[in-house]
């Protein structure tokens, strides 16, 4: 049973290539919305033209240079808290993980069982104590604020991955680090680290970005404009009459761009992160 | 020799080979001592920032607190945080919508997905590409959607109502009536997360041994008796821990409707977490806030439990 072959460029429609055209229209066109809206002149923004005409940089320089909302600032914010915590994240969980998947501890199941039970916990739960407790010790607005509680959010999962991966790795590792009489310190970063770098990476980049698009705690404990978040900022944009669609999109998509990068170039590790169970999407 | 000099608490004659010295009791007891050393930072971070506000917002919502300017007190233990929520009109539907919410996205997230994964999965060149693809959605600000989905949905100037008036359907104000801002609010998560759906799935296919297919290929089987009778059981440790954490996300929305709809109109979108949020920080009503987040929170565990009991068999090995 064969079909007959079809020529020129009709062998190229079938179901399949129709189907993923259509998700790709999906996904793609309101991203295509976000962007062009960002180079749409107050003329363009209100009207809904699917090619924009006069095409502008307004939208950006107007972003970095509000003062009102300094988009510049709430960007630098972002990453100084993001990367803060993924190095905090990392380190604790690659000693975490180092002791939960290769040391003869007891009660190493209930650590991990409670571990899945935390990160499932909804940060609704902890914001009104953790407000009163920072407020009395003047921890609003700052940037500890925002990074000791991520920390703890994204070390549960970030352990669980480090865990995983030193599970892989023979034993004779750390024997051969012994006889050479390396401390368990040495051990652990100068001869497991490097055996593990592709959990580092999963586990880095997943707690790059619960960092970058946290939204909750990041507006209950820094609504100051000096110490705002991205979300927060972008949130927050809205002026007393008109949304400033215009700068609002400039904005979003400077916040963006870095972060798609960055899960475009590691996407085997997000993916693999992803398969690996425990991601809050 | 080296190790005798890294190991003086073993007290091991020197002679002894090295690899015995490893397998010796004190030595898996001072393992020990230096496993819960490596763990004590990580739990000690945790453990203040989860479990001992946990404890806090328990003892709170118990309490007539009242929260000013300068401070707090606690003016005694009270249940009428919980009997002011529990018999509340706008907690029951905040309740309603959440649960409601939460069953039909993460449904017709888990069909769509479904779908696009089979579809993708039949790609051989592009998928590496499609994926790539899905994963922008996904890496997206929420905050950043919502203030797209609220461009979209503007009733003067929003693309959605230029194309609506162009099909001849009126100039509805989308968010302004209370079953389609729902549904708007349901279109933009899906949206969003679909994508993630898919992308598990796919994960989870592509693992599925070939063989089985030929044989039932062989055996006459079609299409849809293949997918029914083979690939989704296989897939279902997949799809069952794809919706767990969809539906614990969705339980908690927050960020989508602070930005699109504020709850409203009215409070036909207000969420549990807006819920809390507005009674703790705009309405100084502090109390019923924090018993309306300790209730969710209880609930999320509940059903969680519930969830791991159902699929114990498939996650639980995974885990």
């Amino acid at each position: 049973m064969r079909t007959r072959k079809r020529s020129g460029w009709r062998r190229y429609i079938n179901l399949v290539t129709v189907g993923v055209t259509l998700v790709l229209i999906a996904v793609l066109l309101p991203l295509y919305w976000l962007v062009s809206s960002s180079f749409k002149g107050p003329a363009g923004i209100f009207s809904a033209n699917f090619f924009p005409k006069a095409l502008t940089l307004n939208n950006y320089s107007q972003a970095l240079n509000g003062t009102a909302n300094p988009f510049g600032r709430y960007i630098l914010n972002s990453v100084i808290v993001a990367l803060s915590t993924t190095a905090l994240v990392l380190f604790l969980a690659t000693l975490a993980g180092y002791a939960l998947g290769r040391l003869p501890m007891r009660g190493k199941l209930p650590i991990l069982m409670a571990l899945l039970m935390i990160s499932v916990f909804p940060a609704i739960a902890v914001i009104a104590p953790l407000f009163l407790l920072m407020r009395s010790i003047n921890w609003l607005n700052s940037y500890q604020a925002l990074i000791v509680p991520y920390t703890a959010f994204n070390l549960p999962f970030a352990i669980w991955i480090m865990r995983n991966y030193m599970l892989g790795i023979p034993k004779e590792m750390e024997e051969t680090a012994r006889i050479d009489g390396a401390g368990p310190m040495r051990t652990v970063f100068s001869i497991i680290v490097p055996q593990v770098k592709p959990g580092l990476f999963t586990a880095g980049i997943f707690c790059f970005s619960a960092c970058w698009t946290e939204f909750l705690m990041a507006i209950s404990f820094n609504s100051e404009t000096n110490y705002r978040t991205i979300p927060v900022g972008i949130a927050n944009f809205g002026a007393q009459y008109v949304t400033p669609f215009g700068i609002i999109f400039a904005a979003a998509t400077m916040a963006s761009v870095p972060i798609a990068i960055l899960v475009l170039v590691f996407r085997r590790s997000v993916v693999s992160g992803l398969t690996a169970g425990a991601v809050k999407g | 020799m080296a190790e005798v000099s890294a190991h003086p608490s073993t007290g091991v004659p020197t002679a002894t080979p090295p690899v015995i010295v490893g397998r010796s009791d004190v030595y898996r007891r001072r393992m020990a001592r230096l496993g819960w050393m490596f763990t004590a930072p990580a739990l000690f971070f945790i453990g203040a920032v989860t479990l001992f506000p946990i404890g806090f917002a328990v003892l709170l919502s118990f309490e007539n607190v009242n929260v000013t300017g300068a401070g707090f007190q606690l003016n005694g233990l009270t249940t009428a945080n919980y009997s002011l929520v529990l018999g509340n009109s706008e907690w029951h539907y905040a309740l309603v919508f959440t649960i409601g919410f939460t069953v039909v996205t993460v449904l017709v997230e888990l069909i769509l997905g479904t779908m696009i994964a089979l579809l993708l999965e039949r790609l051989t060149k592009a998928r590496g590409m499609m994926m790539a693809i899905l994963l922008i959605p996904w890496s997206l600000v929420t905050v950043i959607s919502a203030q797209l989905w609220y461009y979209i949905y503007n009733p003067t100037y929003g693309v959605l109502d230029s194309i609506l008036s162009f099909l001849g359907l009126g100039n509805p104000v989308i968010l302004g009536s209370n079953a389609s801002a729902i549904m708007a609010m349901m279109a933009a998560d899906i949206w969003k997360t679909t994508p993630f759906v898919a992308i598990i799935v796919l994960a989870g296919l592509v693992m599925l041994s070939t063989d089985i297919y030929e044989a039932a290929e062989v055996d006459g089987a079609t299409g849809w008796e293949t997918f029914w009778k083979i690939t989704f059981p296989l897939l279902r440790p997949t799809i069952g821990l794809a919706v767990l954490f969809r539906v614990l996300q969705a339980f908690g929305l927050f960020d989508l409707p602070y930005v699109l709809t504020q709850g409203g109109p009215g409070y036909a979108t207000t969420s549990l977490a807006i819920l809390a949020e507005k009674a703790m920080f705009n309405d100084n009503q502090f109390g019923p806030g924090v018993a309306v987040a300790t209730t969710t929170a209880l609930l999320v565990v509940l059903g969680c439990f519930a969830f791991l009991k159902v699929f114990r068999a498939q996650v639980g090995e995974e885990v």
